[in-house]
């Protein structure tokens, strides 16, 4: 039997009124790749966030070889020897490679006051050595590298001090398959020197392949923790899900055709810096998938199209020929638009739910003397937010009080109340737990049944793959890629073209 | 597992409760204020205020009608300090032009609030300066201005004005600027368009508002009302001298804040809060006169009871957005 290196006991966190991590207990053992899963919202990020110093601890403890541990930050952290690879990029722009290397770090350099930036620049080229990451220069601007290279950096600033828990936050997915390989070596290396590494990722055959227990959250509870070579994929979909998932998850049909009717046409759309000469037909009742990793520009076409973007150029233009240029002219043309940022850009945090959701629809709601009445205000909003089956207390209630799933959903009360025809989704499912997430399957399905056009942006590939007609997939702001909906369709496929690019991957 | 559900939602129905009861008193604060000092005042000075309530009230005219457009621009987050510059400048002009016509010498003030309301937004809005700093220089800037017009003499309005310094006319004015004020913030798409403004500027811009040219035109409308404010002004004192309309702004931000309103505005704002505020402001003012305090010492308390006020009012949680 292994000895334990990390109990975590009774651990609790909520924001707000929303309990993230309810009452969790398990211990993670020494010189074992340790999975955690869940579907999104599940828990596990802000379970590592509090082991890790980004977030203070609701209630509960860690207990690391016998000694509790609670740091303030993650330079604390990393002295009570554990250490993050996070999901976003974890370094700092504008830095040099060694200087965020040693973020936190600086004074081993400092003499007299007096940071040594020849030590500090030796040790981390030393260090890069080490890892076989040669062509990185330590004393290079951060920026100069890209998304992967960046990753490898975080890889040694998480790793060089040998920490008796990595933390490996859902990394793998912005990695290309030599990245991957990279980090796989890496996990290794700490697993045989009898460190700890916590592994989360959403690709099951990885984790059954990589690691070697796997403990399961599902809306913040603890549900089991188990061994990889007892379990199969299902077993494993089953215990985060909590019941069979069944084909109505996503959308169950397969070669229905999509109307040749074109309802808004993009063309040679340029923003300078984020997406170069984009252009493509969205058709009636279709749902259109944007792919790519989060920098491919994909998010900003979602904004180029609803007339947001600054400085666009080319032409964004509906089936009657009428262009669209601002944000404006984007919803009295019908088309709708939830950003990725929700609580910037989607919602009016500090107003009520019934001011979010009638706000764009106030012209056809007033009178012919512009006047607007409270009662049908109240009831519009009312009619809405019950459609969508928003948890709320009345109307009246302000939309920060709700968590991430019950605000999205006010946000498409609003455009379902608008009844748009177009609707862009960036991200509609991010951070959102399984039940409301079906909820918008659901209601994206019924939609585009209803001959709405759906453009879906997502860094989820499962759910493009689920529900898209078509996929169109970018990198470094071009389109690199389209398939068809095909059943036989896996995330391998796109994630090949969303790092290598390439035309290639047209299904057959 | 169940009880926990259960425990979970009772938490929130009392955080709720709790929640809605601080909104009540919010809100009930201002009122029960204004009574309480109100009393206490007549009580201390033997009920000389109840008997000069027509002097009391002839102050709050001029800065409830110019808190009305400082009430929108606060609303949607923003701040103006030139309020008591417009008011001179727009003062003078009126004065000026009273000796041709004084039809015209109403307009005249107005479009003269209205030009420097629009420097401001201009300023603000597409050049990004803060507005707080745009409307201190402006502030500054004008009261130069009207320094250097009353230099040899105050600036003195047709005899005529006098004519129509009655309570009425002043009390009517007033109340036509706040019920068109009350209902265009209200009862259309206008209130709850500054609000959204107020409560999240870029999420507004992504429901369609075309937040700039607003923002742009509530600070002409805020320099317009203000204009409109200088004839009633005018037809009080009669001439403007180098200190006309001077610390006008601090008047506004205090009656406001005293109203009740939070200071970064939003959606917790009230129309009430102008017409409490204004009326609280004069009647501490006046009340702290008829007690024989130095101006001195008026200052000195004015200044601990908007500490208070502001403390209380302060909307924590947005106070990041003043713009």
């Amino acid at each position: 039997m292994s000895e334990v290196r990390l109990q975590v006991k009774n651990l609790c966190k909520s924001f707000g009124i929303t309990k993230a991590v309810q009452n969790v207990s398990f211990n993670v053992n020494k010189g074992e790749v340790h999975a955690l899963i869940g579907e999104n919202g599940s828990g596990k990020s802000t379970l590592t966030n509090m082991l890790t110093g980004i977030y203070s601890i609701g209630s509960g403890t860690f207990i690391l070889d016998g000694k509790e541990i609670h740091p303030k930050n993650q330079v604390e952290a990393n002295n009570e020897g554990v250490s993050i690879i996070v999901q976003e990029l974890g370094t700092l722009s504008g830095l040099t490679v060694a200087e965020n290397i040693f973020l936190g770090h600086e004074d081993q350099f400092v003499h007299m006051g007096i940071k040594n930036t020849n030590a500090m620049n030796k040790k981390a080229t030393e260090l890069l050595k080490q890892y076989g990451f040669d062509r990185i220069k330590a004393a290079d601007i951060i920026d100069n590298y890209n998304f992967e290279d960046r990753k490898l950096v975080e890889i040694v600033k998480a790793t060089y001090f040998n920490p008796k828990i990595v933390v490996i936050d859902e990394t793998t997915t912005a990695l290309s398959q030599e990245g991957r390989e990279e980090l796989y070596k890496h996990m290794n290396r700490i697993r045989e020197s009898g460190n700890t590494v916590i592994f989360i990722s959403h690709d099951l055959p990885e984790i059954l392949d990589k690691s070697d227990t796997i403990t399961i959250l599902r809306d913040g509870v603890y549900i089991d923790t188990v061994k990889s070579k007892d379990v199969t994929e299902d077993d494993l979909k089953r215990l985060m899900v909590g019941r069979e998932v069944t084909g109505d998850y996503y959308r169950a049909d397969y070669g229905e055709k999509v109307s040749d009717e074109v309802v808004l046409s993009v063309k040679d759309v340029t923003v300078p810096g984020l997406i170069e000469d984009v252009s493509f037909d969205l058709h009636k009742g279709e749902i259109l998938g944007f792919g790519g990793l989060s920098e491919s520009g994909m998010h900003e076409i979602g904004k180029a199209i609803f007339g947001a973007s600054y400085d666009r150029t080319g032409t964004v233009q509906l089936a009657d020929g009428t262009q669209i240029n601002d944000i404006p002219s984007a919803i009295k043309h019908s088309i709708a638009y939830t950003s990725k940022d929700r609580d910037n850009e989607s919602v009016v945090l500090n107003q009520s739910i019934g001011d979010n959701i009638c706000l764009p629809s106030l012209d056809s709601l007033a009178n012919k003397l512009h006047l607007l009445s409270d009662k049908k205000l109240r009831e519009f909003s009312n009619q809405f937010a019950k459609q969508m089956s928003v948890k709320m207390v009345n109307v009246n209630q302000f939309v920060s009080e709700l968590s991430g799933g019950n605000k999205q959903k006010v946000v498409l009360a609003r455009w379902i109340g608008k009844d748009s025809d177009i609707v862009v989704l960036d991200s509609p499912t991010r951070g959102i737990d399984i039940k409301v997430k079906q909820d918008i399957y659901q209601l994206m399905n019924q939609m585009r049944k209803n001959g709405k056009s759906i453009i879906m942006i997502s860094e989820e590939l499962m759910e493009l793959i689920g529900m898209c007609d078509r996929i169109i997939i970018m990198k470094d702001g071009k389109i690199s890629g389209e398939l068809e909906r095909d059943e036989a369709m896996d995330e391998n496929s796109l994630i090949t073209m969303m790092v290598y690019g390439g035309r290639n991957g047209e299904s057959s | 597992m169940e009880n926990q559900v259960k425990t979970s939602t009772e938490n929130k129905e009392q955080q709720l409760k709790k929640l809605s009861k601080m909104t009540m008193i919010r809100s009930l604060l201002p009122i029960a204020g204004l009574i309480i000092i109100f009393l206490m005042f007549n009580a201390l000075t033997n009920f000389r205020m109840m008997n000069n309530l027509p002097l009391v009230l002839s102050q709050v005219y001029v800065t409830m009608i110019s808190a009305t457009g400082v009430f929108f621009i606060m609303t949607m987050g923003g701040l103006d300090f030139s309020q008591g510059s417009i008011l001179g400048i727009a003062s003078i002009v009126v004065c000026m032009v009273s000796k041709t016509s004084i039809p015209l010498a109403i307009v005249a003030g107005v479009a003269a609030g209205a030009a420097i309301g629009a420097i401001n937004g201009y300023f603000y809005v597409y050049r990004k300066i803060k507005s707080f700093i745009v409307t201190i220089c402006t502030m500054f800037l004008f009261r130069g201005f009207i320094k250097y017009l009353t230099t040899n003499a105050p600036v003195a309005g047709s005899a005529m004005l006098i004519n129509f310094d009655s309570t009425e006319l002043k009390l009517a004015c007033t109340l036509v600027v706040l019920i068109v004020g009350f209902i265009l913030f209200r009862f259309t798409k206008f209130g709850t368009y500054l609000k959204a403004v107020g409560a999240g500027e870029k999420a507004a811009m992504f429901s369609g508002i075309r937040t700039d040219r607003m923002k742009f035109l509530i600070y002409t409308l805020a320099g317009a009302i203000t204009g409109f404010a200088a004839f009633i002004n005018v037809i009080k004192v009669g001439s403007v001298t180098s200190s006309g309309g001077n610390q006008l702004e601090t008047q506004i931000l205090i009656a406001l804040v005293l109203g009740g309103m939070p200071i970064s505005g939003g959606a917790k704002v009230r129309f009430e809060n102008i017409i409490v505020g204004s009326l609280l402001y004069i009647v501490l003012n006046s009340g702290l006169t008829m007690m024989g305090f130095t101006t001195q010492m008026m200052q000195l308390i004015q200044g601990v009871v908007f500490l208070i006020f502001v403390a209380v009012f302060a909307d924590r949680q947005s106070l990041q957005v003043i713009k």
